[in-house]
């Protein structure tokens, strides 16, 4: 007979992607099929995205970034991938700053959009200098908006990480594959290694 | 690297050619499926289904769909049956089940829908339109004579965990793996894991035997 492995026999695999999702709005060419072909390629037993459960309980994918709307959602749909929603609740808004704080805001935004636009494909703002020159930007942005901004997005980070736990504890020796904004991942990855059931490796070693 | 099942081949089986060029180009590129070949008499079908990869065979025609189940069950009694039917009548699935067929879909279903169902019958899973599935098994539950061997009442080899009662109520509500693995937020490996185990507890050697036990047992919802 067929036995579960139990949980402190085997490690989880975990990788996180990271994505410019809010970009994904703007008219920047972005391959959605090349990250459908990654993926699909990875195909992992478990896929955490940053929505609500809610969302997807409702399927209310109106505003969920092209990314997960149009690529990884009909994606899952047609393969064996299982969606999880780990977002706790609605994430913060877009750091924003009145006077110079938020000329520089848009400034590094614009520098972001330039990463995006200019990436080869998803695999590109995932590996070398662009993927940490837009956490770096993504920071700095935070930090323009001030502490509140900084504390909300630490936050909501947290709960990703405590969902994505979660599901490494409820299923066991799985390989999940976490798709969130860049912003998020240099977060996620060091909070994730500190529990010894979970293994974060690259999406490429997944 | 990941281990990938392999895709499933896939045969299409329609006495008109255009329906048989038409599913191929429908298929073709579908994710998990490989489309094996088309074929207008269950003679050819067998040829064209490759050994030791999961197959199914999807038919599209308007002949008499039982008939057809019997003759391509005696051909290919480890493939998938997957049929397209006009329209979901619980009296006609049923007795297309006992032909043989492992589920039906209509052509008001999506192609993302027909490629995975015909993935999950490649599998030796059942697939119901959800509108009718719970009737249609309560109904097969009831013509269904032939207790599972070593089983007898409510007797169970073994008691349920509560994951694996939940799979099995789902199992009885005519889902898919795919299906059971997204309800309950675990992967597919995890519930195909869990169903073996059921198997073995409940003594049954197929989903098939494990669905209606399960609807015998008062695990699957109320039939409307």
């Amino acid at each position: 007979m067929a036995t579960l492995a139990s949980p402190a026999a085997t490690q989880t695999h975990v990788a996180v992607l990271g994505t410019l999702a809010e970009f994904h709005h703007e008219p920047i060419p972005y391959d959605l099929p090349a990250l459908v072909r990654l993926v699909g390629e990875l195909r992992p037993d478990l896929l955490c995205l940053d929505m609500t459960p809610q969302q997807w309980a409702d399927r209310d994918f109106g505003d969920l970034p092209p990314e997960y709307r149009d690529a990884l959602l009909p994606l899952a749909h047609q393969t064996d991938i299982v969606v999880v929603p780990v977002a706790g609740n609605s994430p913060p808004p877009e750091p924003t700053a009145s006077g110079w704080r938020g000329g520089v805001i848009a400034v590094l935004r614009r520098l972001l959009a330039y990463l995006q636009r200019t990436a080869a494909g998803p695999t590109a703002l995932n590996d070398g200098p662009r993927h940490h020159v837009a956490d770096f930007l993504y920071s700095v942005i935070a930090w323009l908006a001030g502490p509140d901004t900084v504390r909300a997005w630490k936050t909501y980070t947290g709960e990703l990480v405590t969902q994505v736990r979660e599901v490494a504890r409820r299923d066991p020796g799985r390989r999940i594959l976490v798709v969130v904004n860049l912003r998020h991942c240099h977060h996620i990855r060091p909070a994730l290694r500190r529990y010894p059931e979970i293994e974060v490796v690259s999406h490429a070693d997944l | 690297m990941p281990a990938h099942s392999p895709p499933t081949q896939v045969v299409i089986y329609a006495t008109t050619r255009l329906r048989r060029e038409a599913w191929r180009t429908l298929l073709s590129g579908q994710p998990g499926i490989t489309v094996a070949g088309e074929a207008a008499d269950a003679a050819r079908v067998g040829a064209l289904l490759r050994p030791g990869s999961p197959g199914s065979v999807l038919i599209d025609d308007a002949g008499p769909l039982p008939e057809i189940a019997r003759q391509l069950k005696a051909a290919l009694p480890e493939a998938g049956l997957l049929f397209l039917v006009p329209v979901y009548d619980v009296a006609g699935i049923v007795e297309l089940l006992r032909a043989g067929a492992s589920g039906c879909l209509s052509l008001e279903d999506s192609i993302a829908d027909v490629a995975r169902a015909a993935v999950a019958v490649g599998r030796g899973e059942i697939v119901l339109p959800p509108p009718v599935a719970t009737r249609t098994l309560a109904a097969l539950a009831r013509g269904d004579s032939t207790a599972p061997a070593g089983v007898s009442g409510t007797g169970l080899v073994e008691p349920l965990s509560e994951r694996e009662t939940d799979v099995l109520r789902l199992l009885a509500q005519g889902l898919t793996n795919k299906d059971i693995a997204q309800t309950l937020m675990l992967s597919v490996r995890t519930v195909e894991a869990h169903l073996r185990s059921v198997y073995g507890k409940l003594a049954v050697r197929s989903r098939t035997e494990a669905a209606l036990w399960a609807v015998r047992h008062g695990y699957g919802p109320r039939a409307e």
